[in-house]
């Protein structure tokens, strides 16, 4: 069966925990700032096999789904 | 933050076949407008929005999805399955 998904990105980018909502102060409403049928900026990560992955590698190639996790959970 | 080696261990743990990727100076999520600062307590701390991206070959974004809604990938699942079929058409 091909595969509906060309390629998965998982970005674990996690920071500190979520917050604690009685200390919130002024906090900012989160918004993207990204629309569909913008051009994706480009971007280099570093993967789990120490490699730099660029978006631009999967130019032509493949369709890229970005997953942002907070807090993955991946015990790092 | 997960570190490349945390991510490492956690691939194989479950037999991942995509990178898994760390933004470790959070320069993507800060580009994607991805990463949000609160003040607490007159410190500003810093982390991401739970995301789904999606980006076609061209390099354009088809779908993104932020917040709560994004915790569940099956919106973002149907939009891959349909550019696939696109792409598949052409």
């Amino acid at each position: 069966m091909k595969h509906t998904i060309a390629l998965g990105l998982l970005v674990a980018a996690t920071l500190a925990a979520a917050p604690v909502a009685r200390h919130v102060g002024k906090s900012q409403v989160a918004k993207m700032t990204l629309k569909v049928g913008d051009p994706a900026p480009e971007f280099t990560l570093l993967s789990d096999q120490w490699k730099a992955v660029k978006l631009s590698d999967y130019r032509g190639k493949k369709n890229v789904f970005l997953a942002v996790y907070v807090l993955a959970f991946t015990g790092g | 933050m997960d570190s490349p080696a945390a991510n490492a261990a956690f691939a194989k743990q479950i037999g991942l076949t995509f990178p898994l990727l760390s933004d470790m100076n959070r320069k993507m999520l800060k580009t994607y407008g991805i990463l949000k600062g609160y003040n607490v307590q007159d410190e500003t701390y810093e982390w991401a929005l739970r995301a789904n991206i999606i980006i076609d070959k061209q390099g354009i974004i088809q779908f993104v999805e932020e917040g709560d809604s994004a915790v569940d990938p099956n919106t973002a699942l149907t939009m891959c399955t349909t550019l696939h079929k696109k792409d598949a058409a052409k």
